[in-house]
């Protein structure tokens, strides 16, 4: 089973977030509250999950969080979108996976994309938001470690 | 007894040093109080757990430094540190780090380097960074199981023809061909990550020299 890998320039999206990860951390002020980062199940995803779970992390955040984030900052704004509009490119190049049935989605990821839209849930929207936005790293990081160029499964 | 908080300035430049995920939490004394016996306390804060946890080696400390590693050794989770002064009964209100998340920001130190020399070439191999450990007697774990995609930048420099270039490699041997015989040849090597921007510290300059040129001793009868 070839992954679908995703062929997308990281250091931009990672020098984006960079650039604003300061002043989207220092607002949000509940530390004891995490969305993606309590995901053992996150770090440890299986090959076989990796296409599902970006799918739906993608979809959690085109869906739910940019739109969810309301900015004043117009140049926190424009990184926003930025990133936004590159997570668009990732959907849609993901989309020719879906077509030839490769983005299967086990219990495991199914179960483990519940828990990250409960985590947001259980917060104030605006407060869900700017957490998640604070906690793109955390993705990043993970996009970069599963698609990277290596082998199939 | 609970000192009064505010009566002193805060500490300043609060920061994680972070090396091999070394990760040393550091900062500077408050302005003002030269010659005063301040003491610190420091305190950390797992992201996403309940509370802030002490660390009993850093309360009460004269230095301007805590070694958090250990408390922070999981480095896929993400982590903030504060840190207030005390003098007497009167104490700075806490200062706080960022979230730091070490995957991210650790400093990839420098591999170890070592190079053999022949008439027209130098063959380097690499051995990578060692991830810090607990106990000097745990087994080791190299930042190349961590960082699979980890990389070293070689840089060369001729020193009688002053030329310098470098090289990217991935594996860990690199053999320079074509060089000139008889020549001192200096290199470092800094190792690093594709990914968020990180601070790199490139390996101690070593200089070796190419062998003679053997053809030229040979007299023709």
């Amino acid at each position: 089973l070839r992954k679908c890998l995703i062929s997308m320039d990281m250091r931009h999206l990672e020098k984006s977030f960079q650039e604003m990860k300061r002043a989207l951390q220092n607002k949000d002020t509940f530390q004891n509250v995490t969305i993606l980062s309590t995901l053992e199940t996150l770090q440890s995803t299986k090959p076989t999950d990796v296409c599902c779970m970006t799918n739906n992390l993608l979809a959690f955040y085109v869906d739910r969080v940019f739109k969810d984030h309301q900015e004043l900052d117009p140049q926190i704004l424009r990184k926003v979108s930025s990133i936004a509009n590159s997570f668009l490119y990732i959907q849609k190049t993901l989309q020719e996976c879906q077509v030839q049935s490769r983005c299967h989605c086990s219990q495991e990821a199914t179960n483990a994309t519940r828990i990250i839209h409960d985590n947001y849930n259980q917060l104030e929207i605006r407060s869900a938001a700017i957490k998640s936005l604070g906690e793109l790293d955390i993705f990043l990081a993970w996009i970069d470690k599963n698609h990277q160029k290596t082998s199939g499964a | 007894v609970p000192c009064v908080s505010g009566g002193l300035p805060k500490p300043m430049n609060i920061t994680f040093v972070s090396i091999n995920m070394k990760n040393v939490l550091q900062w500077a004394p408050p302005e003002g109080l030269q010659g005063v016996e301040v003491t610190y306390t420091v305190q950390y804060f797992i992201y996403g757990q309940k509370k802030w946890l002490s660390k009993s080696k850093c309360k009460n400390i004269n230095r301007t430094y805590c070694d958090l590693s250990a408390e922070t050794s999981d480095y896929e989770h993400q982590y903030y540190a504060k840190v207030k002064a005390v003098w007497g009964t009167n104490c700075s209100k806490w200062v706080e780090t960022g979230r730091f998340y070490p995957f991210l920001e650790t400093q990839i130190g420098p591999p170890e380097v070592s190079l053999t020399t022949g008439e027209k070439s130098i063959s380097i191999v690499l051995t990578a960074p060692e991830k810090w450990k607990r106990n000097p007697e745990d087994s080791s774990v190299s930042m190349q199981q961590i960082y699979s995609n980890l990389k070293y930048n070689v840089s060369m420099y001729n020193t009688k023809s002053k030329r310098m270039w470098s090289q990217c490699i991935t594996n860990h041997t690199l053999v320079l061909s074509w060089l000139e015989p008889n020549t001192l040849y200096c290199i470092s090597v800094e190792s690093f990550v594709p990914g968020p921007p990180r601070l790199t510290r490139p390996s101690q300059k070593q200089c070796v020299s190419t062998l003679e040129d053997q053809t030229s001793g040979l007299k023709v009868k």
